[in-house]
């Protein structure tokens, strides 16, 4: 579906894309996270061909967008980071503009209307002005405009921001319903749970390029999580599991162990150390988060 | 060059007419300034007639001319506002990403406002008919093909002037000395031939000089003497798409420019 490669642009003396390379096959959902400046809004901006880029290429369903971005819009969808919708007009309005705008007939876009506005929660405000909206729903509306016309590519810049959980839930529904029909989603965010609702697979933007790129098991196996002992004394001098594959630390009462597998560390520690173990309050275990794995990219 | 779609151009044009509705109070604003200051100034433009020709008139011609390009002028902020907001709202690139070409974009933007600045002149020409027996010499159809053409380049100076100005203060403030000096240089406020001898020479710069030339000719004169006026109507309109497009090929040749200047070599990417 969406094969972009090798991708740079250059603003002046503002490297805003150096190489960024980012495949999103049907029905897949990728979460692109990097913190501002990464790279993710360029990206976005090139594929609908708001931006050339110097160079790369980026083809969709085998058309390069990079040079022939006129077949390839009616198949994205693109929400930018930035509300843009008409503020004078009604939700209702907006939304017949821009399925107007993909060719829709009037008569589908109004059914198409009413689909969407169920599903994102916005049925009760159709008819009110945007600029009478609260944030969430100024979000949602900019999200449903980006799907009025179910293209094949939706590129969502940060729908959630300012969603409340309710809505939140509706919105991350509706985009797992898109994949499921078949669409490729590239989901830009901040709110890393919200990946593992949408089940998607991960792309970490940093310096304008991807730095990792995969499944999300398979990359959060690459970051160690923790496990947290407290025992009702200082547990004194302790022997490691025998794995060798973990760091032990211990603050007064409190171990903690950091490995890749802290849960499989656990176990073998305390069989081996049964002094301590006789003192031993609780367990927890933290595993790795997609927090701890973006945080650990970005700062290598 | 994308074809125009009839959907997208009937979604776009029926959406710009419900903005255009939504936020009608500068356009009604100026149609009733317009049809009040006729009102009041018909006294002092047969006054003047009087003094310029030595003949008596009723000052309605002069009046409504004179206002119907004044206020014409005011609303072309009312034009370039509609495009400025696309650009402050963010909704300019969401179009432009579009399905939807640029020709497509400006006609769905465009002719909802030319139709509202067509209708301000039909009002105010048509309030001097029925108060104060108005009658163009050269005939109604005359005065609409001046109307029109009045309007259509209002509307194109209105979105060049949008493609300038870089917020609504900006705008509002550009606009209404451009609206004033143009009008002050029509003659429509005091006759070209009364103005100080300066302004006078510089009044052909005008282009609310020659729609008062054409309103003038469809009312008091015959169709052979706009042609000239209609000409220069188109110039000024053409001048006004022209500083548009050209503003918008800026960027892309400035996106041109910074690809060659990252190649060592000098030849265009591949």
């Amino acid at each position: 579906m969406l094969e972009a490669s090798g991708l740079t642009k250059r603003f002046g003396n503002t490297v805003a894309l150096a190489g960024f390379d980012l495949t999103a096959g049907a029905g897949e959902i990728v979460g692109l996270v990097g913190h501002n400046g990464a790279g993710k809004t360029t990206f976005a901006r090139v594929l609908v061909g708001l931006v050339i880029p110097d160079s790369g290429a980026a083809l969709l369903d085998g058309i390069n967008v990079t040079r022939f971005c006129s077949p390839a819009r009616p198949m994205i969808g693109l929400a930018p980071q930035e509300l843009a919708l008409y503020p004078t007009a009604t939700a209702r309005e907006n939304l017949l503009l821009f399925a107007g705008l993909y060719g829709i007939p009037r008569r589908r876009a109004r059914r198409r209307v009413g689909e969407l506005a169920d599903a994102l929660l916005l049925t009760d405000v159709l008819n009110r002005r945007v600029r009478e909206l609260s944030g969430g729903q100024q979000r949602r509306l900019q999200t449903a405009t980006a799907m009025v016309h179910e293209p094949p590519l939706l590129l969502l810049d940060e729908p959630t921001v300012g969603a409340d959980p309710i809505t939140r839930d509706a919105l991350l529904a509706v985009v797992r319903k898109a994949a499921d029909e078949g669409a490729a989603v590239v989901y830009t965010t901040h709110y890393l749970p919200e990946l593992e609702v949408l089940d998607a697979t991960l792309a970490v933007a940093n310096g304008g390029r991807v730095i990792a790129r995969g499944n999300r098991a398979e990359l959060l196996s690459r970051v160690p999580g923790r496990a947290i002992i407290e025992f009702d004394r200082p547990p004194g001098r302790l022997q490691g599991s025998g794995s060798g594959s973990e760091q032990m630390q211990v603050d007064g009462h409190r171990l903690t162990i950091t490995a890749p597998n802290p849960a499989a560390s656990v176990a073998p520690l305390l069989t081996r150390n049964p002094e301590a173990t006789a003192h031993l309050q609780t367990i927890e275990l933290h595993p790795p988060t997609l927090d701890d794995l973006y945080r650990d990219l970005v700062s290598a | 060059m994308r074809a125009i779609s009839g959907v997208r151009l009937a979604a776009e044009l029926r959406h710009q007419s419900v903005l255009i509705a939504r936020d009608p109070g500068p356009l009604i604003g100026y149609t009733l300034m317009a049809v009040l200051l006729a009102t009041a100034t018909r006294p002092l433009y047969a006054a003047l007639h009087q003094l310029t020709s030595r003949q008596a008139a009723s000052g309605t011609d002069q009046a409504c001319a004179g206002m119907a390009v004044m206020f014409s002028l005011f609303a072309l902020k009312v034009a370039a506002a509609h495009v400025l907001n696309e650009r402050t709202w963010h909704t300019w690139d969401r179009l432009r990403s579009s399905p939807a070409g640029f020709s497509e974009i400006l006609a769905g933007k465009a002719l909802p406002i030319f139709a509202a600045i067509a209708l301000q002149q039909a009002v105010l020409f048509g309030f001097a008919a029925l108060a104060f027996g108005l009658h163009p010499h050269a005939g109604w159809g005359i005065l609409a093909i001046c109307a029109l053409a009045w309007s259509g380049c209002v509307l194109l100076l209105g979105i060049g002037a949008s493609t300038l100005a870089r917020s609504p203060g900006q705008l509002s403030a550009a606009g209404d000395i451009f609206a004033l000096l143009t009008t002050i240089l029509a003659g429509a406020l005091a006759p070209v031939a009364l103005l100080p001898g300066w302004l006078h020479r510089l009044a052909p710069v005008s282009p609310g000089y020659w729609a008062l030339k054409a309103y003038n000719a469809a009312l008091t004169a015959s169709p052979a003497a706009l042609a000239r006026p209609l000409a220069m109507l188109a110039l000024f309109g053409l001048a006004g798409i022209g500083l548009a497009a050209v503003i918008a090929a800026r960027a892309r040749l400035r996106s041109w420019i910074s690809r060659q200047d990252l190649l060592p070599s000098g030849r265009p990417a591949q």
